[in-house]
């Protein structure tokens, strides 16, 4: 691709700028070295359901390595665009869309892409917790064992490495072969992004992930995902637009179908070019 | 406003008595009568509670009652006895414990016994994965036009009355099977332990794997549709779930779908189990309705105890000291029992599962 390490490094040097992004060593054993900067990108996106538009023209660069949140009033279409950067919608009746959504410079509708390979490399994190009806150790690995990345006893070690990750593991070490639905709803929700990293994504997609969750275990939840980049990219729906400026190293404002405003969170929040968005990170808007 | 006034420490004053207006005449009666309604339906409740169980238990009682001279006089021999032996009805009378029976008589119901798990044990295997795959397409697959007509077409299979099938099964799906299929299959089975159930000769298609065949149509339409039910009833986020942690729909269905409902599809299944297990007319059509033969192979006639007492009702009734009748009897409370032995089982495997929590058959 065209994008030099230049571009990986500016890209990187918004969350890490202690991370001599000029080092040329550093550079060299970079592993996204020479890959486009933007992990995700969506091109002229439109989407709808039937009849009823509800995105059109969407065209945004996720960069590699940061925190794109995805703000908007109600019925904004946050869900719809989140779930169709891993194809949860292609199934869903009455589903279009034009335009283009590309990961690592590739469409995702590309025949060269496998759906099930995309989705591995796009991880997802729901709204509200979803665990499986299984104990808690094979929920962690239910994406690994389904992938076949890892068997045997290496589960265990993936979902003790994977639950001390998302700081589960002392509350769940001694009953690993329980059901989930006995623990609190932000240990279901941890337990679900324990799951979902256990397959080693690139991207993962939240939507509004803590909105079933107490302020403290939010908190633990948010420190986690910035302590997850760079090595992991995200997107995350949320509602609370604190919880926006917290995280975020950019921010988009879909509002009306549209795209209204993209850019790095600090500027989006005090400078807002938009009337719209001036109105709505200022509360100002249902 | 009186309220806040009690809010800030001074009690309200109590109403005079005499301003207090007396309930009218007409909201009097209202009242007694729904303290009276309600006293109904509580012992309306607890009459219709009780009604299940009480029929049981007098079924038992009735039955047990009607067994007992076979009980006694057949012993252990009745569970493992091969002959069903009326005996000479015309001729002399003995008594054994004291019940008087015709001489020769004695009954063994093992064949009976045996045939009926082995066409139950057939009709479950054949139906279970069948009616699972079923409502899977029912419920994931086929776009909802086809689905519904499909899912009534199979709610209207589940009623169809069984004498019909019987009917279908001896008449043309036997004889069918008889001479293009079983041959197939017989011909070709190796000589070798357990293979060897398989082999000829293949009869005309009276038999053990008929009647498994056809019992096993007759409960798919049941596990089917409660199943569906079942699969209707799991929450789509942990399915969504499950597809996007890249599984395959087989793998939602196994993982996720599955293991949700699992207490619930174990109940399906027993539930078919019992409608096997006590099947009759089509049974006695199909099977042979052999009393004394365990069929050698799996083509073989044979019997079940609910084929064998509609068929063996009529003549019992010559048998003027009652005995063969309790010896019918005898075999209904041990068809009884093997069913309540299959739900008891059901619960077992059920309650293991749900030690593990699972919102399983609960929905969650
Ligand atoms: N499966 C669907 N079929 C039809 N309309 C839908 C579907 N899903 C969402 N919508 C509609 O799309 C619009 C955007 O929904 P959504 O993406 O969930 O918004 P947000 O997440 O921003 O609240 C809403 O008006 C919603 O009713
Ligand atoms: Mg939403």
């Amino acid at each position: 691709m065209s994008a030099g390490p230049e571009g990986v490094s500016t890209e990187r040097g918004i969350t890490t700028p202690v991370v001599g992004a000029v080092d040329p060593i550093l550079d060299a054993i970079d592993p996204d070295r020479g890959r486009p900067p933007h992990v995700m990108e969506t091109r002229d996106l439109t989407l709808g359901f039937g009849a009823k538009a509800i995105l059109s023209g969407v065209t945004a660069p996720f960069a590699r390595g940061t925190i794109t949140a995805l703000i908007g009033p109600t019925g904004s279409g946050k869900t719809t665009f989140l779930r169709t950067l891993n194809r949860m919608n292609d199934k869903v009746r009455g589903f279009r869309r034009e335009g283009s959504v590309l990961l690592d410079g590739e469409s995702i509708w590309s025949t060269e892409q496998d759906l099930f390979t995309l989705r591995r490399r796009v991880g997802m994190l729901f709204q509200r917790p979803n665990p499986f009806p299984m104990s808690i150790r094979d929920n962690v690995v239910a994406g690994v064992r389904a992938h076949r990345i890892a068997k045997g006893k290496q589960l265990d070690v993936v979902a003790e490495q994977r639950l001390l990750e998302v700081g589960l593991w002392d509350a769940v070490k001694d009953r690993l072969g329980d059901s989930p639905f006995q623990l609190s709803g932000g240990q279901q929700q941890l337990l679900c992004l324990a799951r979902a990293l256990a397959i080693g994504p690139e991207v993962l997609l939240l939507d509004e992930p803590t909105s079933a969750l107490d302020p403290v275990s939010t908190e633990f939840v948010e420190h986690l995902l910035l302590q997850m980049t760079p090595a992991l990219s995200m997107v995350v729906v949320t509602h609370n637009l604190g919880q926006a400026r917290r995280i975020s190293h950019q921010t988009m404002f879909l509002y009306d179908g549209n795209l209204v405003e993209h850019g790095p969170t600090a500027q989006v929040f005090e400078h807002p070019v938009h009337t719209h968005t001036e109105r709505y990170v200022t509360g100002r808007m249902g | 406003m009186a309220i806040l006034g009690g809010a800030t420490g001074a009690a309200p004053p109590a109403p005079p008595v005499k301003a207090m207006r007396r309930a009218s005449v007409a909201r009097r009666i209202a009242a007694a009568g729904w303290a009276h309604e309600s006293r109904i339906w509580k012992i309306g409740g607890w009459v219709a509670a009780s009604v299940p169980l009480g029929s049981l238990v007098f079924i038992l009682v009735v039955l047990g009652h009607k067994a007992w001279p076979s009980v006694v006089v057949n012993g252990t021999h009745f569970f493992t006895g091969s002959a069903w032996k009326p005996g000479s009805t015309y001729g002399t009378t003995v008594h054994t414990h004291g019940f008087a029976h015709p001489a020769g008589s004695s009954y063994g119901a093992w064949p009976l016994i045996a045939g009926t798990l082995q066409t139950s044990i057939i009709a479950v295997v054949l139906a279970v994965p069948i009616s699972l795959g079923a409502a899977f397409a029912l419920t994931e697959r086929l776009p909802g036009w086809l689905s519904r007509p499909l899912a009534f077409a199979v709610e209207i299979l589940a009623g169809i009355p069984s004498v019909i099938i019987g009917l279908w099964g001896v008449l043309t799906l036997g004889p069918f099977l008889a001479q293009d299929v079983y041959p197939v299959i017989a011909d070709h089975m190796p000589d070798v332990p357990v293979l060897s159930y398989f082999r000829n000769p293949v009869g005309h298609g009276e038999g053990l794997l008929t009647t498994g065949l056809v019992l096993g149509l007759m409960i798919i339409p049941i596990i089917t549709a409660t199943t569906r039910d079942l699969f209707l009833q799991v929450p789509p986020l942990p399915k969504e779930g499950g597809l996007a942690l890249g599984m395959t729909d087989a793998e939602v269905a196994r993982r996720v779908t599955l293991p949700w409902v699992r207490s619930g599809i174990i109940g399906a299944t027993v539930l078919g189990l019992g409608r096997a297990l006590g099947e009759t007319m089509a049974v006695a059509m199909i099977s042979g309705a052999a009393l004394n033969t365990i069929s050698p192979n799996i083509f073989g006639t044979m019997g079940t105890i609910a084929a064998a007492i509609v068929t063996q009702l009529d003549s019992s009734f010559t048998d003027g000291t009652g005995f063969a009748t309790s010896a019918l009897a005898e075999a209904a409370v041990v068809l009884v029992a093997i069913t309540i032995l299959a739900n008891a089982l059901a619960r077992v495997v059920i309650a293991r599962s749900a030690r593990h929590g699972m919102p399983v058959g609960r929905g969650g």
